[in-house]
């Protein structure tokens, strides 16, 4: 938990000023390697893909402590501390650290940036290997699936044969899934986070906003833009977009209201407006249109059950479960765990489930949110038995 | 509650048996029989505070009303299901106790019996609604939606088509044997179809 207890608005730590914030675990890095390539579900073999990734703590001696953190639509290994160049702490420092939620001084924290994302992974704005040029809209279509043979081919790589928990919100949630029912041996522990087995509708209806606003400026270019020429205010718009989705109508009343406040030409604007503004701004210097367009590509297409019924994906799953949804989510509404948790008890799975109260939307899982927090601590804490038997933790219950 | 029905409860239940504890609070007593009886136990609790706690203690937990825990199961999950302490706060206790026979093959209920000689007495001589040791909440603030007796129950479970193949009474001292629809001020009942 942090010890100075702050709430920003919205959003991860990254774009974020939160006044006094440190993070106790100082600078942290980043590193990227080289592995062996994959072949994406849609038939496309990558030669070799790297992958960014961060690690923090320390491996056990049985190799048996390791947590996954998989991040969302807009997140990237920098899972916690503070980062060498930007001075800014990582998105879930609030939750990820010596003593918090996900506790740095017991487990050996792995945080991967995804595949097909912009902070280090192998992604549109990676080189392609037979033209030297960015890949663009010449990148593959990628799938969540895809995202986790990654995931895999980086955790062979540290020779980690089963992680201990794989724990994700959002869109790292539906990788945290797809981990449990796909490398079924690989994962002791799932953790999936306002999330769902497959978008609705409405969900997708968001997404393709988004797309559209970055297809359809001037400068996009069919995907083959330039730093010179970059499609900067369709992924900000596309960023608004998102913005709004994961706030609540709670939040953003208490926090804007209809206050107004002066933009940079002096002129009277809604607060929620100049707000929106940052947030489309901050995310353009750090992220690429054609990820966006992939990532939420790929979140769409995801649906757990799509080549099989429930029953014969779930009958594979070993993986014992926490899954939590938060009341005032609207984006992924706690209906939609509800109905995962219903199909994991009905295949015999052992899940425990919360709808956590919190008025700040889809956002709750990145702020400081010591209920959220000391349930993930509690049951990471009761379900680990080191090895070496030296736990005072409870036994665990099996499933039924 | 009374300790007399826990450990009833835990007598009750055979080791290893599959139970899912509705109310379960913040999970000392399902911790009990997992301990001792190395039962495969479920919670189901509404207050996020104690669904936490029950974590705390290792314990599978469903944050949610007693019908939402039952609805998440397939049928025949479970040997027990466990309605302690809370039965007289369901708006609908025939329709969940039905369906807590669709999701186990056994229901243990237990309940405060509303014709306590106590409880009669100060209806009697004082014409207020009760206040004693095992109903303790004044009306307005008593979760309680019904009050029923032991001789209530007997009758409910004969036309819901439920036999009680084990009873036990409790007051104050202990146990209670003799006359228990005037003399126990809590009931608990092994009820199967």
């Amino acid at each position: 938990m942090a010890a100075d207890h702050v709430n920003p608005s919205s959003g991860d730590l990254q774009d974020q000023q939160v006044a006094g914030y440190q993070s106790p675990l100082g600078i942290t890095q980043t590193t990227t390697v080289k592995l062996p390539g994959i072949t994406t579900d849609s038939g496309f073999k990558f030669e070799a893909v790297e992958v960014n990734y961060q690690t923090l703590g320390k491996l056990s001696p049985a190799r048996d402590n390791a947590i996954l953190i998989c991040h969302g639509l807009s997140g990237n290994a920098h899972v916690a501390g503070t980062h060498a160049q930007t001075g800014r702490p990582g998105w879930w420092d609030f939750h990820v650290g010596p003593g918090k939620a996900i506790d740095t001084d017991k487990f050996f924290i792995i945080a991967t940036n995804t595949l097909g994302g912009c902070a280090g992974t192998t992604g549109p704005s990676s080189p392609n290997p037979h033209t030297g040029r960015p890949f663009g809209t010449d990148f593959p279509r990628i799938t969540i699936r895809d995202m986790v043979r990654a995931q895999v081919a980086l955790a062979d790589h540290l020779g980690i044969k089963q992680l201990f928990a794989v724990v994700g919100a959002s869109m790292g949630g539906m990788q945290a899934l797809t981990w449990a029912a796909h490398w079924p041996d690989r994962v002791r522990i799932c953790v999936p986070i306002a999330t769902c087995t497959a978008h609705n509708a409405m969900q997708i209806a968001f997404n393709e906003i988004g797309r559209q606003a970055i297809t359809t400026d001037a400068q996009w270019n069919g995907g083959h833009y330039t730093d010179a020429h970059f499609p900067a205010h369709g992924l900000a718009v596309a960023r608004m977009v998102g913005h709004v989705t994961y706030l609540s109508e709670q939040v953003m009343a208490r926090k804007f209201g209809r206050r107004r406040q002066l933009d940079a030409v002096n002129k009277r604007e809604f607060s929620v407006e100049s707000y929106l503004h940052h947030q489309g701004d901050s995310f353009v210097k750090r992220f690429d249109p054609n990820s966006y367009l992939y990532l939420t590509r790929a979140i769409d297409e995801f649906d757990l059950f799509d080549h099989a019924t429930p029953e014969e994906v779930l009958r594979r799953v070993h993986a014992r479960f926490l899954v939590i949804s938060f009341t005032s989510d609207w984006l992924y509404p706690p209906v939609q765990s509800r109905e995962l948790v219903r199909q994991l008890k009905r295949a015999g799975i052992a899940v425990t489930y919360l709808s956590l109260e919190s008025d700040y939307g889809h956002d709750s899982f990145l702020i400081d949110n010591p209920p959220f927090a000391n349930v993930v601590r509690h049951f990471l804490n009761a379900e680990y038995h080191p090895a070496a038997g030296h736990s005072a933790a409870a036994e665990p219950v099996p499933a039924l | 509650m009374n300790e007399g029905i826990y450990e009833t409860v835990a007598e009750w239940i055979p080791e290893k048996s599959r139970v899912l504890d509705l109310g379960s609070g913040d999970g000392a007593f399902l911790e009990r029989l997992t301990k001792a009886r190395q039962v495969l136990g479920e919670g189901v609790e509404k207050d996020p505070t104690l669904v936490t706690r029950c974590i705390q203690r290792g314990l599978v937990v469903h944050q949610g009303d007693i019908a939402d825990g039952l609805d998440q199961h397939a049928d025949a999950t479970f040997d027990y299901v466990l309605l302690l302490g809370t039965f007289q706060e369901l708006i609908e206790p025939a329709e969940i106790v039905l369906e807590a026979f669709r999701v186990g093959r056994q229901v243990i209920v237990s309940y405060s019996n509303f014709a306590h000689y106590r409880v009669r007495l100060q209806v009697l001589f004082r014409g207020r609604t009760p206040v004693t040791p095992s109903l303790p909440t004044p009306w307005h603030r008593t979760r309680n939606l019904h009050f029923l007796s032991v001789a209530d129950f007997e009758s409910f479970c004969h036309e819901s088509g439920m036999t009680e193949a084990r009873r036990a009474f409790f007051n104050r001292r202990g146990p209670v044997r003799l006359l228990p629809n005037l003399r126990a001020e809590t009931a608990v009942s092994l009820l199967v179809r």
